[in-house]
């Protein structure tokens, strides 16, 4: 094969991102494209329903309120914060 | 956490949770610890259930009890909505099954505790900058731009979350003396390891492990002035970030390579950062312990970071590696004076 359609191939092999472990086609970071993956990332509003409920942080501070109201206690507690860790 | 995808994201019992008990959440690792008033109340609860922590194992659950310290249900069931379900109005029926007396507003008396064990308390410093921080895993699509990853719900398929913490100072050093837009200063040390070593993490499947300071192969992360006004500085981040249990990373269980990018916003009126959004993204492979089922191979995982408004009492949950404050915040971290 005459090396200009080697080198041809090459290039359309590189450009359609064919070769194995090429590099991305795209930068996924580039200028404000990043924007784009943090939004990715962040939670969907599918995944914020446990947030309708308004979670205390503090087991005292619940007593207080649950004698004060007349309502038992819902406690969920975790390795890891529910709310934050994990 | 499986619960917030799971029981806690029905609507029944979010629904039975707002109008029928007080919710409250907690770090089992702190409460199971603390020697004060409140770490008795909880373990006199557990106590009652079937978790009563032998050796110090953990006491994690759903608990429902009363103000005066009754369980009323217990449950590790936040992965099931149906179970959840049922608990909560077996709750329900045993508190109704208490004496009207006992349940009437105001007839348990609960004041301030008489201690409190500031050994495991985790307050954000005075005048400190708090971040959310959100992970997912990611998939790349045929363009070669992320993508959200398929995942099994439950076992890495939401966003992992935790809270970024710098004091006054720690941000106050992000901002540049030079007001002159191409002026480029390196993220301080400590500011960028803390980063690293406790937030490019993988937390989508329970709690992971940290990286350590020999784990930190490469590390490069700057801030650049792209914009100047009398209202506002804008600062462009940019790093990369190889972490890795081994030397040669090719050979590494666990490893994180990585490019970072983002904006921050400063207001000199204000004094104060007014957004602080980045993300870390890259290859990552490995597990922890409790983080078992990751991916094969490296696969894309991403962190996002913003500023939290600190409006939600979510919003001031402590980092997850500020269990231990002197490796997150440095030796020269002191718990606050009269601590037991």
């Amino acid at each position: 094969m005459p090396r200009t359609s080697i080198a041809c191939t090459l290039a359309t092999v590189l450009a359609l991102g064919l070769l194995p472990g090429r590099a991305l086609a795209i930068d996924p970071l580039a200028g404000d494209s990043w924007t784009r993956v943090h939004a990715l990332i962040k939670p969907s509003p599918a995944e914020q329903g446990w947030e309708k409920i308004p979670w205390l942080t503090s087991l005292w501070e619940a007593r207080k309120q649950a004698a004060a109201a007349g309502k038992p206690i819902l406690l969920w507690e975790m390795d890891g914060h529910p709310l934050g860790c994990t | 956490v499986a619960g917030r995808a799971f029981a806690f994201a029905d609507s029944e019992i979010i629904h039975l949770a707002r109008h029928e008990f007080i919710p409250v959440t907690a770090d089992d690792w702190y409460q199971r610890r603390r020697d004060d008033a409140e770490g008795e109340f909880f373990r006199k609860v557990a106590n009652q259930g079937p978790r009563k922590g032998e050796g110090g194992s953990t006491r994690q659950g759903i608990y429902c009890l009363t103000a005066d310290g009754e369980l009323l249900a217990y449950k590790n069931a936040g992965q099931n909505a149906h179970v959840m379900r049922e608990v909560l109005q077996q709750a329900l029926s045993r508190w109704r099954a208490l004496s009207a007396e006992r349940r009437q507003p105001g007839a348990v008396q609960v004041g301030d505790p008489a201690a409190v064990d500031r050994r495991y308390v985790r307050e954000l410093p005075p005048g400190g900058l708090a971040l959310r921080v959100f992970t997912r895993a990611l998939d790349r699509d045929g363009k070669g731009d992320y993508c959200d990853a398929a995942c099994k719900v439950g076992s890495g398929d939401e966003a992992g979350r935790d809270h970024l913490w710098l004091t006054r100072d720690e941000w106050k050093s992000l901002v540049p003396a030079q007001k002159k837009p191409g002026t480029t200063i390196n993220v301080p040390k400590p500011i960028a390891e803390r980063i690293a070593r406790f937030h490019l993490i993988d937390n989508t499947r329970g709690e992971p492990p940290m990286w350590s300071q020999e784990d930190i192969r490469q590390l490069t992360m700057t801030l650049r002035l792209i914009d100047a006004t009398d209202d506002r500085l804008k600062l462009r981040f940019a790093g990369e970030v190889l972490l890795a249990t081994a030397a040669d990373p090719s050979s590494a269980k666990r490893g994180f390579d990585a490019r970072l990018a983002g904006i921050l916003e400063y207001d000199p009126a204000k004094g104060e950062f007014v957004r602080f959004d980045g993300v870390a993204v890259g290859d990552h492979w490995g597990e922890g312990t409790y983080t078992r089922g990751a991916r094969p191979g490296r696969t894309a995982l991403g962190v996002a970071f913003e500023l939290a408004d600190l409006k939600s009492p979510a919003d001031l949950v402590p980092p997850q590696a500020a269990r231990d404050p002197w490796a997150y915040f440095g030796p020269g971290y002191r718990l606050q004076v009269g601590s037991r």
